[in-house]
């Protein structure tokens, strides 16, 4: 893992490279593809939500992009996959870190383990959006070609997409505020790319020892 | 004026001749046009309903007594009284159940999704190719609004289709089945299914025991995963994802965020730099 130290800021404080140009780009590709889907699918969802389709140039227009915003979500999660499949392996250490996950939550984080590049929660969430966004994507299809498709599938494609849509947005809004509000530093991470030396010790120890080889 | 009068669409499939002039009078009323049909092989003009023509007489071909018999049977919207394509649909306005209990499209409002394809225990819905927009029956609501019977009645010439209030029309078709049982026809009965809640196009048929024959399903009934979707799926996913935004703020209210501590306090110091090499 090669160490890189960033030194254009005017602080004394070093950073330490978090996510690549390219790592953030596909994050935000997935972000923006899942927000726009995630609205479409809510105005879909009910007619009591479809007031949400004025702001997206209404239900017509909806309905013939939403599929559209899904399968390039697909695309952008099937790149963040090819990347990190194998650093969000869920190892001995990240089970561990699983089941104190309340302690974390509590910021009572004595007695965890240090974790990777990525800990247990955030490994958690990628591989239960790898499994969503496939069970998304094949129910989805169904229902983009309700003509091609017989009439049992797609009831089962309708009570999946949606559930699952739902599961996943859920996940997706705590995702939001982990990386926002709960874990300062963590926006930047993914914006600029850049984490401090500290912040690496004190939330991936393991991964700050690795990048920093000591 | 007084109580809304729900009105009904009989089809007594025992004197169905064939003639198709109820296909024809949907056609020209709806001002569908006429193009030449898929020949199958069969009288039936055209295998199956499409966006553009909502009223097909099947000539369901069966084997009775080592001879061919037909079951005529005209295959349209079946105007619910407990809709499963009402059901699915996700835009305010665009299936509506009028006063007198047909279930009418409009398509200004239809976006083109097709759950209500999904949602119908007949597979009646039918999208038009480009605008994507679902089209069916309408029981000629825009006739009968102003007092006069749809179209395909109108033109029927064997009073195989009656048009009237849905009471009166039961009373009739109960009769029909009545005096089809006498002359001979034990199993005559009539086709009102009750896992929609009834329809308001009902059928007489000589063979009720047999509905399939006549290429109408045994038993429909709005789907149970139809009925989960539009319950608890909605109503928990709801509560769910509501729960988790309420639920994260009130962590934060609670706990705040996860600073990195005395980690960082000592780094605007940089005492302890690490070991280089």
């Amino acid at each position: 893992m090669p160490s890189r130290t960033l030194s254009s800021r005017p602080s004394s404080r070093r950073r330490i490279e978090r996510y690549s140009f390219y790592e953030r780009s596909v994050h935000w590709l997935a972000a923006l593809t899942f927000v726009y889907s995630a609205l479409t699918g809510l105005a879909l969802f009910s007619p009591k939500l479809l007031w949400i389709a004025s702001v997206f140039g209404g239900g017509e227009v909806l309905r013939g992009w939403h599929p559209w915003g899904g399968v390039l979500f697909s695309v952008a999660l099937a790149l963040m996959f090819l990347k990190w499949a194998r650093q969000m392996r869920i190892d001995a250490d990240d089970r561990k870190w699983l089941r104190g996950a309340h302690r974390y939550a509590r910021h009572d984080d004595e007695g965890l383990p240090p974790s990777g590049k990525f800990n247990g929660g955030q490994k958690l969430l990628f591989w239960l959006q790898v499994l969503a966004t496939l069970v998304l994507l094949s129910s989805g299809v169904v229902l983009w070609f309700p003509e091609a498709t017989g009439q049992g599938l797609r009831l089962a494609a309708i009570v999946l997409h949606s559930s699952t849509a739902v599961l996943s947005m859920s996940l997706i809004v705590l995702h939001v505020y982990m990386g926002t509000a709960a874990v300062p530093g963590s926006f930047e991470a993914m914006t600029r790319g850049e984490v401090s030396e500290e912040w690496a010790r004190e939330h991936h120890a393991k991964w700050s020892r690795e990048v920093s080889g000591s | 004026m007084g109580e809304p009068v729900t009105v009904a669409k009989l089809i007594d499939t025992s004197t169905c001749i064939g003639c198709k002039a109820c296909e024809a009078a949907c056609q020209e009323w709806n001002d569908h046009g006429f193009r030449i049909s898929d020949f199958d092989g069969t009288y039936q003009t055209r295998p199956d309903l499409s966006h553009d023509f909502w009223n097909l007489i099947r000539f369901n071909e069966l084997d009775v007594d080592g001879g061919m018999a037909w079951h005529m049977a005209k295959y349209q919207c079946m105007h619910c009284v407990d809709p499963g394509c009402l059901r699915a649909c996700p835009s305010p306005g665009a299936i509506v159940v009028r006063e007198n209990g047909t279930v009418d499209f409009e398509d200004e409002h239809c976006i083109g999704c097709g759950y209500c394809m999904t949602g119908c225990p007949f597979d009646v819905p039918r999208r038009h190719p480009e605008s994507k927009k679902v089209y069916k029956c309408t029981l000629c609501s825009d006739r009968t609004a102003v007092g006069l019977e749809p179209a395909c009645v109108k033109a029927c010439p064997t009073s195989c289709l009656t048009f009237g209030r849905r009471e009166d029309l039961l009373a009739e078709a109960e009769s029909r089945a009545q005096t089809l049982r006498e002359d001979g026809f034990e199993r005559a009965g009539v086709y009102n299914p009750e896992g929609v809640g009834g329809t308001n196009v009902f059928y007489v048929l000589a063979r009720a025991d047999r509905p399939e024959d006549y290429g109408l399903p045994r038993d429909p009934r709005i789907h149970w995963a139809l009925r989960f979707w539009q319950g608890p799926v909605k109503w928990l996913g709801g509560l769910l994802l509501l729960g988790t935004a309420i639920g994260a703020f009130f962590h934060y209210l609670r706990y705040g965020p996860k600073e990195s501590g005395h980690a960082v306090e000592n780094a605007v110091e940089p005492a302890v730099e690490p070991a280089q090499d």
